[in-house]
């Protein structure tokens, strides 16, 4: 079984409201995987249960083979966990509250020191690991969060929304470090609401809403299935254009658009350039410009999401 | 072993925060000693010696000042625990390989470390102001003895109201509303039998009056059989307030709702 995390008709209630309904989900070793859902769709229940702060009121889930239920102790030796929100406070310096974390996580005494100092650099905190948490910005509490979610060299790291709310230079921080992660061997469950986020990071990605998987596969299927790329060209002669691209097999629809410009609707924008470009010369057409656009991670969100908001919760 | 290790490292935070917190670490050390010193100049010739069955006031006085610090210090020894689980550091520790235990017992520590500092400096003060000690020093190792168990029973008690109310304004209205009379209903001014029966029957089962009677003994009469009956009470007492205190705790860190 390579499953690093494997659940299978996970579901938690309260009473009347189900929160997560029935989740199957399967994330391989190595995965950046996206947990991506509207909000109240279950994704930080999800996570909760995972992480074995929640217990599931029906079915089960594993984490590095161990269930959640009955196993939790080996489970959280095996996980990082960073939270939605930074949940440190008080008095301590950045460089204290690593030192006590990792001696939770029962790093040796000996070693403390020096794990502490690696995680900090790992996040370029060391410059500013005298300052107490009081005095730093947000996205260094952010950053002094994640440093600590590695302080065990976790085999599973699962962080909620870890750029919530950060500037421009942090997010970039946050998404290095989770590829850094990804490439010392971590698995990755990653809940965000940042689609282009999930884009840029993951290798799959789950859509759940109302606590049940919707849609499942990688960035680049997903936006696949949901339709195909489009060509914009410019041209000096758009009808002879459209006659001669016209029947070449991975054209899927060809509009003239009141602008004069030809849209082309391929299955590969990326392929679909050069085969243009080919054709154009030797048909002699001229090509003024030519851009295209590929459907994003958004159309997909809501394509299988819906478009309204949901301020009701009683989702069932 | 692991345990230690969590232990020490929780209380290494607790210690940290109170370092730098000067004005609390003076104030809290300090403040039974001055308790002392207001209760023995201001109301000592107010007070009949016939009905606290001693002339020396400020020996009666002392284990009553000893147990209200400690009520007082329950308040505080809480506090922490309750902005954890608004703060969610609670989940961060509970999502971590800790033993369940070690969150409440490094509080226990903390918190028996720094009474113990604040009781031999009110004893010092009541040196200075007179007092003579009946059983001795080793009567003393028996009064913090005695002050950590009241300690364990107040911290666990506390503990678990601020885990088990909802949000931090039911825990300062409940312990805002139990904490004087608390100690008024107990022999911490006033002896037992001094007091209207139905209120001796109350302090009867406040685990408070046996703390205080176990010290008082040692300070004004020396060693007695009823030192040994007295810190037997207290100790059922510690153990069911922290069976109580584990309970709510694992209730909270078992099955929570949260948005």
């Amino acid at each position: 079984m390579s499953a690093v995390i494997e659940t299978s008709g996970l579901g938690k209630s309260y009473g009347a409201h189900l929160a997560v309904e029935s989740l199957d989900l399967e994330v391989g070793r190595g995965d950046v995987f996206g947990l991506l859902g509207p909000n109240g769709a279950g994704k930080t229940t999800t996570i909760r249960m995972l992480t074995t702060l929640l217990a599931p009121t029906v079915g089960s889930a594993h984490v590095c083979g161990y269930d959640i239920a009955t196993n939790a102790r080996e489970v959280r030796r095996r996980i990082g966990y960073v939270m939605q929100t930074v949940p440190y406070r008080g008095l301590l310096t950045g460089r204290e509250w690593v030192e006590i974390e990792a001696s939770l996580y029962h790093v040796p005494r000996s070693d403390v020191r020096r794990r502490a100092e690696e995680a900090l650099e790992a996040v370029g905190l060391v410059v500013d690991a005298d300052r107490r948490w009081t005095e730093y910005s947000g996205g260094m509490r952010k950053r002094l969060d994640l440093a600590c979610g590695l302080l065990h060299s976790p085999e599973v790291l699962v962080l909620d929304e870890p750029t919530l709310g950060l500037d421009v230079q942090s997010r970039h921080r946050v998404w290095d470090y989770v590829r850094e992660q990804r490439d010392r061997g971590a698995t990755i469950l990653l809940a965000t609401n940042y689609l282009d986020e999930a884009d840029r990071l993951c290798n799959k990605v789950a859509i759940i809403d109302r606590g049940v998987v919707v849609v499942e596969g990688s960035p680049a299927e997903l936006k696949r299935a949901v339709g195909a790329d489009l060509v914009q060209i410019k041209t000096d002669n758009a009808e002879r254009l459209r006659a001669v691209v016209g029947g070449e097999p991975w054209i899927k629809d060809i509009v003239m658009a009141d602008s004069g410009n030809l849209h082309l609707y391929v299955e590969d924008a990326s392929l679909a350039l050069p085969a243009v470009m080919r054709i154009g010369l030797e048909q002699g057409v001229g090509l003024e410009q030519m851009t295209y656009s590929q459907p994003t991670l958004d159309d997909v969100f809501l394509l299988h999401t819906g478009r309204e908001l949901r301020e009701s919760e009683n989702a069932s | 072993m692991h345990w230690i290790q969590e232990v020490s490292a929780l209380a290494r935070r607790w210690w940290i925060e109170l370092l730098r917190e000067r004005l609390n670490l003076v104030f809290s050390i300090a403040q039974p000693a001055i308790w002392l010193v207001f209760f023995g100049a201001g109301v000592e010739r107010a007070i009949d010696t016939r009905v606290i069955g001693t002339d020396d006031y400020i020996s009666f006085m002392l284990a009553g000042i000893i147990a209200f610090t400690i009520v007082g210090n329950g308040v505080s020894a809480a506090m922490p625990l309750l902005w954890d689980k608004e703060t969610g550091y609670l989940d961060r520790l509970m999502s971590m390989p800790i033993a369940r235990s070690s969150v409440i017992v490094s509080r226990f520590v903390f918190q028996v470390a720094q009474q113990s500092v604040q009781i031999l400096l009110v004893v010092a003060v009541a040196l200075v102001l007179g007092v003579r000690i009946e059983s001795g020093p080793l009567g003393l190792v028996v009064i913090l003895f005695a002050a950590a168990l009241l300690t364990m029973s107040v911290t666990a008690a506390f503990s678990a109201l601020a885990y088990a109310v909802p949000q931090h304004g039911t825990f300062f209205a409940v312990v805002g509303f139990i904490s004087l009379p608390l100690l008024f209903m107990s022999n911490a001014f006033v002896p037992l039998d001094a007091m209207p029966g139905w209120m001796s029957v109350v302090a009867r089962i406040n685990p408070l009056t046996y703390a205080i009677e176990a010290m008082r003994i040692l300070v004004i009469e020396g060693w007695s059989g009823r030192v040994l009956s007295s810190l037997g009470v207290l100790t059922i007492a510690a153990a069911v307030c922290l069976a109580v205190g584990t309970r709510e705790f694992r209730r909270q860190t078992g099955d929570r709702v949260r948005g």
